[in-house]
C-alpha cells in the first residue's frame, strides 16, 4: 500500500485530473495518492472524477492561500 | 462510461482548446473519445500548430499537455481526408497520433456516442 505524491500547483483545469489520471498506471489498488492543487474547480473536480471512476477521495481539504490537497485511495 | 464525440470545425483558439478541455477530461474520467477535425479544422492537427496555438494564450491550460494526455489517455483525433484537397499539406504535415479517416468512418466510430459538441 504505497503513498504517491503529485503536485499539480499552478496547473489549470482540467490539468490536474489529467495528471491524476495519467499517473493511474503507476499505482495498485489500495495506493493512496496525494495531490496538491490550486485551480479553483480542483475540490469539485476531484469528487467528480473519483464517483466516475470509482475511486475514494479520502479527504480534500483547502488551507487560507486557497491551496487545495486530496487524498484519493485508488 | 460515456462515449464523447467531438467535431472541429475551425483552427483558432476558440474552435480548439474547448474540444481539448472537454475531450481530456472525459477520457481522464474512463470515456471513449473522438475528436474529428473537418477540412477547416483540420490545420489545428499539423505539425507544431498546437504548440504556435499554446504560445498564444498563457491565460488558458497548457494545450499541449491536454493534446498529449487526451492520447495518452486513449482518446482519439481524426482528421478529415477532404482537408488534403482543400489545404495545401498532406498526411505527412499532422501531429502524430492523428488519424485520417472519411465521413463513414468517423460516422461509424461514434454511432453509439452519448455526448456529442460542436467547435
Amino acid at each position: 500500500m504505497a503513498v504517491k505524491k503529485l503536485d499539480a500547483l499552478g496547473m489549470k483545469c482540467p490539468q490536474p485530473i489529467l495528471k491524476v489520471a495519467t499517473m493511474l498506471p503507476q499505482l495498485s489498488e489500495g495506493d493512496t495518492l496525494e495531490v496538491v492543487a490550486d485551480c479553483s474547480s480542483f475540490p469539485d473536480d476531484i469528487k467528480a472524477w473519483c464517483e466516475k471512476t470509482g475511486k475514494t477521495l479520502l479527504m480534500c481539504t483547502t488551507d487560507a492561500e486557497g491551496k487545495h490537497s486530496a487524498q484519493i485511495q485508488i | 462510461m460515456a462515449k464523447v464525440a467531438i467535431t472541429v470545425n475551425g483552427s483558432e483558439a476558440k474552435n480548439v482548446y474547448p474540444p481539448f478541455i472537454l475531450g481530456s477530461s472525459a477520457a481522464a474520467s474512463g470515456d471513449d473519445v473522438i475528436i474529428f477535425f473537418t477540412p477547416g479544422g483540420s490545420p489545428a492537427m499539423k505539425k507544431g500548430a498546437i504548440k504556435e496555438l499554446n504560445d498564444k494564450a498563457e491565460a488558458l491550460p497548457d494545450l499541449e499537455d491536454m493534446f498529449n494526455s487526451l492520447l495518452a489517455l486513449g482518446g482519439r483525433l481524426m482528421v478529415c481526408e477532404l482537408a488534403f484537397d482543400v489545404h495545401d499539406f498532406t498526411e505527412d504535415d499532422l501531429a502524430e497520433g492523428t488519424e485520417v479517416v472519411g465521413a463513414t468512418t468517423f460516422i461509424n466510430e461514434s454511432k453509439d456516442a452519448t455526448l456529442t459538441f460542436s467547435f
